[in-house]
């Protein structure tokens, strides 16, 4: 299993970025679902979840709002912004033309 | 990043900046949240709630890491940082006033003085000219290279009259150039005469320099239209103030200068006083140069360098262009002399901006900022040290924070961020206080001194660049070393330390606090021992031997020609004048020369013997015969001159010294000179290339140089020619007041309109022990203030180590030290580090001592009694400055210091 920390940092935004724009969420609730939908091969350590959600938030692209949980205690909900629409379509097409390149190479018919 | 990203994302580091304190409580909320989300998960798949949250505990390991990480992610830039660290620095410098008021007072004293020099020269060489657009005002002086012949008054770079027509008619780079003699001397005549100092100028000089006359008006061009006519005068607005007490009507009115009238045609707005460092009274138009100089034609002579060139350069020209321009004049002009090669000189014009003034000002300018900033540097060592020992006591506080993550790099910066601030406020501190007291000191300086030189030390963007600029690296230099030092801890140790156990600080943090005593005990015993090498040739100068009679002896100068008399009136004024002076009651003897002994008036020429190829530089004088009895000068050999030897006759009289350099091992006598050059154009050298015989060898004495024994200087007997320019000397017996009054008296019988001063011999020497004076108070006071700052130091040093060492010596006293072996320790401990810096100190003033062997009137710049005295009395002090703490060591009762935690 690879983790996601063994990515580049900015596939990991990448990611993060994708799941908020599914729908609004806590952290917590961002590292299981990446977890869950692509299938227990990508799990975010929190000592990198964290930052890379603070550094998101700095950014722009992700906006955050304290609100009362069900559990009854204030949870922060992040949600993607306008400008973060943007940046992820931008880096989803990078990693598009990367991905292809990458596997163009690695289908050489060896000699 | 786009534009409107840039603005929408203000808001939210400037939210990050502002409310940092809620953004840490929401990051630990948020954080406690994940972990109960977490446990809660595990409780859903089977654990107990303990259990749950143990594990989420240790998944969640590294908890401050990751908040640590946080901050850094939302970190803005280094402004918050630095505005963090600004304020925490703050805090901490207010919880320990007195390291703060010390370390504040040691950087203000150091950066102050340097910070108030500094202006000075400032004022002096850097500052612009105080005109409109100053910067494009340039000066112009020409360098000659290569095989060349140039006369030349006040000054090698100097243009003459047909020089300057050409530059004027033939550049394209300047709105307008002007040209002006400077230091052009004139007696004010009247009912009460006054010696002026003024300069006459091209007639564009106020277009030029766009200041114009705040009644009246300046030159116009007929105004210069033909030599020697058009007297008219600008004269200052403090002249008009002071002597003519403002006169409201002056302007058309006529003044008298050097006997001739001149009509003031304007009066030059109030604060302008020329572009010399010494003020200029009055600027006459270039063409009455001949009418107040008598005898002297420079306008005519064309390779004669006598004025300064100032030009405005046109808007949107370079200096590049400016120097080519300037370059093809002068390479025409410099093929009229076939091997001479001229190079222009371009620079912007300040008040010493000339080629020969600042060779004599660089390197003493260099000199007096380094000593300056030695003083600096003791001061820096004194706040390394106490930053040194606050540091060990902080040492809990930052092995703490290094052992929760933060980096040593972010220590670091934090600890000099701490420095710089106290060298900002020690820096402003001491910057407000030179301003404050260096206009003070120059303006008493100022008019203490025989020179009148104006200058401004008021401080502009130049003097507070420097200040910054100063105050930053001094809090990089004290601040860096400790830093780096406190933030290489070995935490384990730190951590556990209890207070008192650190002993006297770890070995190298010892070694660093001694090395800076060292440092600063060098840097004193260099500025004192100076000081000390000066007084003892102050002492030198008092009692030296100028090998004459210098005592008892009254002196005046003549200038006969500037007041326009001929050689037939001029010898028959000084014949009368001897007779009537010999006449008075006090008198021994009357003797003339064209140059007094001392005074600081110098004739010199090249002069070959037969037979030498090379051509030797001496220093001569025309005297009558009497001169050498009554200045106490023996004849060794040979005779001295007859009464009917005038200047046209072919004896001269060279001293031992000169003998030695021309006819070293030979008897002198018989033996013929010649003087090196051709007969110049003005009439102030005309020994012409002629043929002496030596008829006598008069006896070495320092009648040129105070303290140089060895100058080649030939005596000629003076002639009616010599009348034109004299020195009466007169051998009294009784008070000077009489004979002064007599002697002007004399004077003012033969010509009342005759300036005349009186003067002892003696009184020459003040003037030239004057620089030496200046450098030793300078030099002392530098090292007093050093004194202090290192006294200081190894006081605050020794009771460091005293109350770091608390229980080791309660453990000595316990095992039976006495107070003597206690004190010894604590003593050569401390002493170690002042003996080796005062040994650093000592070779290194030895090995620059050398620098000031000119002003030592020939004392050894190594001599013994300075260089054993100095420090001595250092050692002396440094010994009380440990003495006094080392004394609270004895006092410690081994059982307080026993428990002393």
């Amino acid at each position: 299993m690879s983790k996601p920390s063994d990515l580049v940092q900015g596939t990991l935004d990448m990611l993060l970025l994708k799941i908020l724009a599914l729908e609004p969420m806590n952290g917590f609730a961002v590292s299981q679902r990446l977890k869950q939908v692509s299938g227990d091969i990508l799990q975010v350590s929190d000592g990198s979840l964290y930052p890379a959600l603070h550094k998101l938030e700095q950014e722009g692209w992700i906006t955050a709002e304290w609100k009362t949980s069900e559990y009854g205690r204030r949870a922060k909900y992040y949600s993607l912004t306008r400008l973060g629409r943007r940046q992820l379509e931008k880096e989803a097409d990078n990693w598009g033309r990367l991905s292809s390149a990458i596997a163009r190479v690695i289908k050489l018919k060896e000699a | 990043m786009r534009p409107e990203h840039w603005l929408f994302t203000i808001p939210l580091r400037l939210r990050s900046l502002f409310r940092w304190a809620q953004a840490d409580q929401e990051l630990d909320d948020e954080l406690r949240d994940h972990l109960e989300r977490k446990a809660g998960e595990y409780v859903a798949q089977g654990m107990t709630q303990e259990e749950a949250h143990r594990r989420a505990r240790l998944d969640m390991d590294g908890i401050e890491q990751t908040k640590e990480k946080c901050r850094d992610a939302r970190r803005v830039n280094w402004i918050q940082d630095l505005i963090k660290d600004l304020r925490y620095g703050l805090r901490m410098l207010r919880q320990n006033p007195g390291f703060t008021a010390a370390a504040v007072l040691a950087i203000a004293l150091g950066v102050g003085i340097n910070v108030g020099i500094f202006s000075v020269l400032n004022g002096l060489a850097l500052r612009l000219l105080p005109v409109p657009r100053a910067e494009q005002v340039v000066s112009v002086e020409q360098i000659f290279h290569g095989k060349f012949l140039r006369n030349a008054v006040n000054g090698g770079s100097l243009s003459s009259y047909s020089e300057y027509l050409n530059y004027r008619d033939n550049d394209h780079v300047f709105s307008g150039l002007l040209a002006y003699e400077p230091f052009v001397h004139a007696t004010l005549g009247g009912g009460e005469m006054r010696e002026l100092l003024g300069a006459t100028t091209s007639c564009n000089y106020f277009d030029v320099l766009n200041e114009h006359p705040s009644q009246g008006r300046g030159f116009v061009a007929s105004d210069c239209a033909a030599p020697g006519e058009n007297a008219v005068v600008v004269i200052s607005d403090e002249l008009w103030r002071g002597t003519f007490a403002g006169d409201p009507s002056l302007v058309g009115k006529t003044i008298i200068l050097n006997r001739t009238e001149y009509t003031v045609v304007g009066i030059a707005p109030q604060g302008f006083r020329g572009t010399e460092p010494i003020p200029s009274s009055f600027w006459a138009p270039i063409t009455m140069q001949t009418v107040l100089e008598p005898g002297s034609d420079s306008l005519t002579a064309d390779n004669l360098g006598w004025l300064a060139l100032l030009g405005r350069v046109r808007p949107g020209v370079t200096m590049e262009q400016v120097r080519s321009d300037l370059g093809v004049i002068a390479g025409q002009m410099d093929q009229l002399h076939p091997g001479r090669k001229t190079s222009l000189a371009i620079r912007r014009a300040t008040f010493i901006d000339r080629q020969m003034e600042l060779e004599h000002l660089i390197p003493v300018a260099s000199v007096i900022l380094t000593a300056f900033g030695l003083v600096l540097l003791v001061a820096c060592a004194n706040v390394a040290n106490l930053l040194l020992a606050r540091a060990s006591v902080r040492h809990k506080e930052i092995a703490l924070r290094l052992s929760i993550g933060a980096s040593r790099w972010r220590l670091v910066r934090q600890l000099l961020t701490e420095s710089l601030l106290l060298s900002l406020i020690g820096g402003a501190l001491g910057s407000v206080l030179a301003f404050w007291s260096f206009t003070g000191i120059t303006r008493l300086v100022i008019s203490h001194s025989p020179i009148p030189v104006a200058f401004n030390v008021v401080p502009d963007f130049r003097v507070l660049t420097y200040a910054l600029a100063l105050t930053l690296i001094t809090g990089i230099a004290f601040g860096l070393i400790p830093a780096l030092q406190s933030s290489r801890l070995d935490l384990n140790t730190a951590l556990k330390e209890d207070g008192a156990h650190s002993g006297s600080g770890k070995r190298s943090g010892r070694f660093l606090r001694n090395a800076l005593v060292g440092t600063q005990v060098a840097v004193c015993m260099v500025l004192l021992l100076a000081a000390g090498l000066l007084l003892r040739g102050l002492y030198q100068a008092q009692r030296v031997d100028p090998g004459f009679e210098i005592k008892g002896v009254a002196t005046t100068v003549l200038n006969l020609m500037g007041q326009g008399y001929d050689e037939n009136r001029a010898a028959a004024f000084v014949r009368e004048l001897r007779e009537q002076i010999a006449g008075l009651p006090s008198v021994t003897d009357v003797a003339q020369a064209e140059c007094a002994p001392l005074s600081h008036d110098f004739r010199g020429g090249l002069f070959t013997a037969p037979g030498r190829p090379d051509k030797v530089w001496a220093y001569y004088d025309h005297v009558s015969p009497e001169y050498f009895s009554l200045v106490g000068i023996p004849i060794v050999r040979g005779r001295g001159f007859l009464p009917g030897e005038t200047h046209d006759a072919p004896g001269v009289i060279a001293t031992e010294a000169t003998a030695r350099r021309l006819w070293p091992g030979d008897d002198p006598l018989g033996k013929t000179l010649r003087e090196g050059l051709p007969a110049s154009q003005t009439a102030k050298a005309p020994l012409g290339g002629r043929e002496y015989t030596v008829i006598g060898v008069a006896k070495d004495a320092q009648v040129a140089h105070l303290g140089e024994l060895n100058e080649p200087y030939l005596y000629f007997p003076a002639g009616p020619q010599d009348n034109l320019r004299i020195y009466i000397l007169v051998r009294y017996a009784g008070g000077f007041p009489p004979i002064a009054k007599g002697i002007r008296e004399a004077v003012q019988s033969l010509d009342k309109d005759m300036p005349v001063d009186v003067t002892r011999l003696e009184d020459y020497l003040e003037v030239w022990r004057m620089p030496s004076r200046i450098v030793a108070a300078l030099s002392g006071a530098l090292g007093a203030l050093a004194l202090i700052l290192a006294s200081i130091g190894v006081y605050g040093v020794v009771s460091y180590s005293v109350s770091r060492c608390v229980r080791e010596i309660g453990i000595r006293m316990a095992l039976g030290a006495d107070n003597r072996e206690i004190m010894n320790l604590v003593l050569s401990q401390s002493m170690r580090p002042v003996l080796i810096g005062g040994l650093v100190g000592v070779a290194g003033c030895a090995a620059v001592s050398q620098v000031l062997s000119s002003m030592l009137f020939g004392a050894s710049a190594h001599d013994p009694i300075a260089f054993i005295s100095v420090p001595l009395f250092l050692l002396v002090v440094a010994l009380l400055a440990s003495y006094i703490p080392a004394r609270r060591a004895i006092r410690v009762d081994p059982m307080v210091a026993l428990r002393y935690e």
